[in-house]
């Protein structure tokens, strides 16, 4: 299994190499994905959310954390998956991945687990998903039977 | 009529807020003088000072009970600057006692209730006074001093020169000439150089050398030094220093005349001589001067309303810096490109003296965050006895500053937090000493800024917080489902304390205990555009962090509802906002134009310019009753069509996160009661997209009109 | 009429100054100094028909203020009206001595206040 390079994939300032890393897995709609457990700084039930009249598309609206306004944007928006109507699962899992490390919130269908994955766990976007990989996507990664698509959440952010 | 004489009475409150300040730190520095076994007169006399003034002005504003406080309090504290009663830990206490009681007598006066019960105060004051003999005795000494110069001194300054005379001083005139434009600033300064040598009495105008723009003062000093000394020490100018003849012995000093020389600035002020007496007790009588002269001449209280309004006129030039420029770019379209590089660079001037402005106005709000602290030190010291704990509080930063209006609102929340690490936090001296912790237990508050925010750091090294009792209440209170306990990360449990129903304590604590949670904490800085961290470690301690922004932007909005959405609109930028009339509505070219009294208001339905959709996806039908909000800005005005009008409100705006930039036609959000967020209009920009800058007699409207 | 009120009490320098306002006096003007520094550098814009001064401010008080008043050619009759506090029989007698022409005790009401003010006045316009 060839390393990954992490030049190739733009990730965030850590070496994603040798070594155990650990991530958090979620549900989007019929998909698991993990992030980089580090990125994620918290994880709440939907609040109520306010919609933002003329926003990007895939801005799901804003919502108040504690007192700070935190922009809230819909996952599975950007990567494409069906959406399906909120429910007891949904989660928003905070992150400072934002423009300039705002903190931002992101939606999704429901929060797995944490799981650690070796560098060598991960096999590059190409030879799995055979396509021009976008640059959000780190890599498949395969533990026990399931399968997990590892994204960059920096590049997605971005 | 009314608002007029209820002026003076503002000015009453606020002025005695500000001696009521200035008599706790005087009886926080006494306590420290007592514990120092150390005497400083010319503190007592401040203290008595500020009493004094604050009975006089109790009087003229009839309040009542603050004059009887101030009565008894003036003659234990002149009891006690007479030399008849000394200091001690129980007087302290008392004393401390009395400020706690002007405080709610003050807020009484704003409040009209009742007011607490004085009696017990009055008597151990009272008690205090009687032990000494609270008759006004002259003083022994028997000297003779200048009676024309007695002549002009108020009776509270004779006193000050006896008891001078008394230790042992000598007096001196210190004669300068100041130019009167810059008097404050000289003033200031030559009194910093000559209060570390001694007490500065009164200054005497000698009606000699005044020109129209100077004026000559004798500074009447009262100093252990000699004539030489004090001359040394204000070296960088010319002054005359005579010394004023008393017939004792101390007083044969040749007089030494100087050259009379013009007064040259700038001052620098030169290193206090050494000195029999303590230097640090004299430097105590320097900070209380000082600081209260600062207070008369070089502060300004403004009433933070004509702040706003001003403000208010800088967000009407913003608009006006928009149609330079644009205007530059028609110019430029037209082919007079030099017209337009000209006036591009003037409207890129305006542009920076703006910024400058709009800084400048912010600033000024600011104040530094010791208001606060100085009341907590205050309280640490009562409850910490109170509960028969041992804590010291260490403070740094509190000349950070921040809008005036957040410190008002802070001051609540902190000391509850303060309580709550003393209460709960710090540990008793024996379970301390048991864990290898010092004695005394340490809450550290640490202020500063970092950007746009500033940061509160409140540190204990007390027992840190429980995770698992945190858990069981959460789960008692119902907030947390028994199996959602073990989901959690760390900084979530540390999280929960922040719910409702988990931070009160069934025990109620005297301070505490008063049903006020973490979660009413947390509401309060969440109010004030703030947010609340928490960290803890068992047996190490408890941190929390506060982060507030720096400056708060309050403002009455009114809220409305439009196809669902609520929003808010800055009452400033709203004339009225009244029924909609559809007979009224006529269209011209594609616009909608609504007939008021005779004028005509280009109208904008908003849920077409924002584009909004109801849940079910679809654009209201009009039909039903609506209403419309005329916006206001500069000479332009727009309807605003809305389908409810939900009230008024005074609201915090946040601003929107960068992620959101680029979105038209918001000014921020901001957070209604229940945690919803409402997104606040930018009345101006809105303006602006709908009539298209300047000429508003050719408005457009966006979208289309529907039926 | 102008008057000028010495105080180093912005509440109760507003307390007298409305109280002067709402008795409609004719051509009333009022100044105000926080000092009695800021009322030395006023006094040139003289005359006053009164000039209304406490005695207890730091710095130059009340009674040196009176004195340079007295000493300064343009005011050596203009009224002076001194503020003191009750109990000190003594400024009060060293207030005469350099040249008060009346006292008032605080605390004071409004009424009180203008009585003594428009005695003052009156008495100084009679004078010439």
């Amino acid at each position: 299994m060839p390393e990954l390079v992490h030049s190739d994939w733009r990730l965030s300032s850590r070496v994603l190499g040798k070594g155990l890393h650990e991530f958090l897995s979620f549900r989007l709609a019929d998909e698991s994905y993990v992030v980089e457990l580090a990125l994620v700084r918290e994880i709440s039930s939907p609040p109520a959310l306010t919609k933002v009249p003329r926003a990007p598309v895939g801005v799901m609206g804003v919502c108040s954390v504690r007192g700070l306004l935190v922009t809230v944007f819909d996952l599975r928006y950007r990567l494409r998956v069906p959406l399906s109507p909120q429910s007891r699962t949904s989660r928003i899992l905070l992150t400072s991945a934002g423009a300039e490390d705002e903190l931002v919130g992101l939606f999704v269908d429901e929060v797995k687990h944490v799981i650690r994955l070796e560098g060598s766990e991960i096999e590059p976007p190409q030879s799995a998903l055979g396509i021009e990989a976008p640059d959000y996507v780190i890599g498949v990664g395969r533990k026990q039977g399931d399968v997990f698509v590892v994204l960059n959440l920096v590049g997605l952010m971005s | 009529m009314v608002d007029v004489i209820d002026k003076a009475r503002e000015e009453f409150l606020s002025e005695a807020q500000e001696l009521i300040e200035a008599l706790s730190r005087s009886v926080m520095a006494l306590d420290e003088l007592q514990n120092a076994s150390s005497e400083d007169p010319a503190l007592v006399n401040e203290t008595f000072r500020i009493v004094h003034t604050l009975k006089g002005l109790s009087g003229i504003f009839s309040a009542k009970a603050i004059g009887t406080l101030s009565h008894q309090v003036e003659d234990v504290l002149d009891v006690l600057r007479l030399g008849k009663l000394q200091s001690s830990e129980e007087f302290i206490d008392v004393l401390l006692r009395v400020v706690e009681l002007y405080w709610l007598l003050l807020a009484n006066e704003k409040s009209g209730e009742e007011p607490p019960d004085l009696e017990p105060t009055l008597e151990q004051l009272r008690q205090f006074a009687s032990r000494a003999g609270a008759e006004r005795v002259e003083s022994s000494s028997a000297q003779e001093l200048d009676p024309t110069l007695l002549a002009v001194l108020t009776e509270y300054e004779e006193h000050r020169l006896r008891t001078c005379v008394e230790r042992g001083f000598s007096l001196f005139k210190v004669r300068v000439c100041f130019r009167l434009e810059t008097l404050d600033k000289e003033l200031d300064a030559i009194k910093s150089v000559l209060t570390p040598l001694g007490e500065v009495i009164t200054y005497l105008p000698t009606g000699e050398a005044s020109s129209i723009d100077t004026i000559e003062l004798d500074l009447l000093l009262a100093s252990p030094s000699g004539a030489e000394d004090i001359e040394a020490a204000a070296s960088t100018k010319s002054v005359r220093v005579v010394p004023v003849l008393l017939r004792s012995p101390r007083a044969s000093q040749p007089e030494r005349a100087l050259e009379r020389v013009a007064f040259t600035p700038p001052i620098t002020v030169a290193p206090p001589p050494d000195q029999e007496q303590s230097p640090r007790r004299v430097r105590e009588s320097e900070l209380m001067t000082t600081g209260a002269i600062r207070s008369v001449s070089q502060t300004v209280r403004v009433d933070i309303r004509k702040l706003d309004t001003l403000m208010n006129s800088v967000g009407e030039l913003a608009i006006v810096r928009g149609a330079l420029g644009r205007v530059s770019e028609r110019l430029r379209a037209e082919g007079k490109r030099q017209l337009a590089t000209e006036l591009q660079r003037l409207h890129r001037s305006f542009e920076r003296r703006l910024g400058e402005l709009q800084s400048g106005i912010l600033e000024v709000r600011m104040v530094p965050l010791s208001q606060v602290f100085d009341r907590l030190t205050r309280v640490v010291r009562q409850i910490s006895r109170d509960v028969g704990k041992q804590v010291r509080l260490v403070i740094t930063g509190s000349d950070t500053e921040i809008d005036k209006l957040i410190v008002e609102e802070l001051s609540d929340p902190l000391m509850h937090l303060v309580r709550n690490a003393i209460d709960h936090g710090i540990e008793t001296a024996e379970r301390r000493l048991a864990l290898g912790k010092p004695e005394q237990g340490i809450i550290a508050i640490n202020a500063f800024q970092k950007g746009n925010h500033v940061v509160l750091e409140i540190e204990d090294d007390g027992g840190g917080i429980d995770e698992q009792f945190l858990i069981q209440r959460a789960v008692h209170s119902g907030a947390l489902g028994e199996g959602q306990a073990t989901e959690l990360s760390r900084g979530e449990v540390m999280n929960l304390v922040f719910l409702p129903g988990v931070s009160t304590r069934e025990q109620v604590g005297d301070y505490s205990g008063r049903g006020v949670g973490m979660d009413v904490v947390k509401t309060n800085i969440a109010k004030l555009g703030g947010v609340i961290d928490l960290h803890s470690e068992r047996n190490i301690g408890t941190k929390i962090t506060v982060t507030l922004p720096i400056t708060l932007a309050i403002v009455s909005a009114l809220l409305v509802r439009c196809a669902g959405h609520t929003f808010a609109l800055p009452l400033t930028s709203i004339s009225e906002a009244l029924s909609l009339d559809a007979a009224n509505v006529r269209r011209i070219n594609h616009r909608e134009v609504y007939t008021l009294r005779g004028a005509s208001l280009p109208l904008c339905r908003l849920e077409q310019l924002l584009e909004l959709t109801t849940h079910s996806g679809h654009i209201t039908p009009s039909g039903r009753r609506r209403f419309v909000v005329v916006a206001t800005v500069g000479n332009r005005r727009l309807g605003l069509v809305t389908d409810e009008l939900l009230g008024q409100e005074d609201i915090v705006i946040k601003s929107l996160g960068k992620s959101l930039r680029g979105v038209r036609g918001f000014s921020g959000a901001t957070e209604l009661g229940d945690q919803r967020v409402a997104l606040v209009l930018d009345v101006a920009a809105v303006i602006e997209e709908v009539l298209h800058g300047g000429d508003a007699r050719e408005p457009e409207l966006r979208g289309t009109i529907d039926a | 009429m102008r008057i000028l009120i010495v105080d180093d009490s912005n509440a109760t320098r507003t307390f007298s100054r409305e109280a002067l306002e709402v008795a409609g006096l004719d051509g009333l003007e009022v100044s105000e100094a926080d000092s009695g520094l800021e009322a030395l550098r006023l006094l040139p814009r003289g005359p006053y028909d009164l000039i209304i001064t406490d005695i207890n401010m730091t710095g130059v008080n009340g009674l040196e203020l009176l004195s340079f008043i007295r000493s300064h050619e343009l005011h050596h009759t203009t009224p002076v009206l001194l503020i003191s506090t009750q109990q000190s029989e003594r400024d009060q007698e060293r207030g005469s001595q350099l040249g008060a022409n009346g006292f008032l005790a605080k605390p004071f009401t409004r009424e009180r206040l203008l009585e003594v003010v428009t005695e003052l006045v009156r008495r100084g316009a009679s004078r010439g």
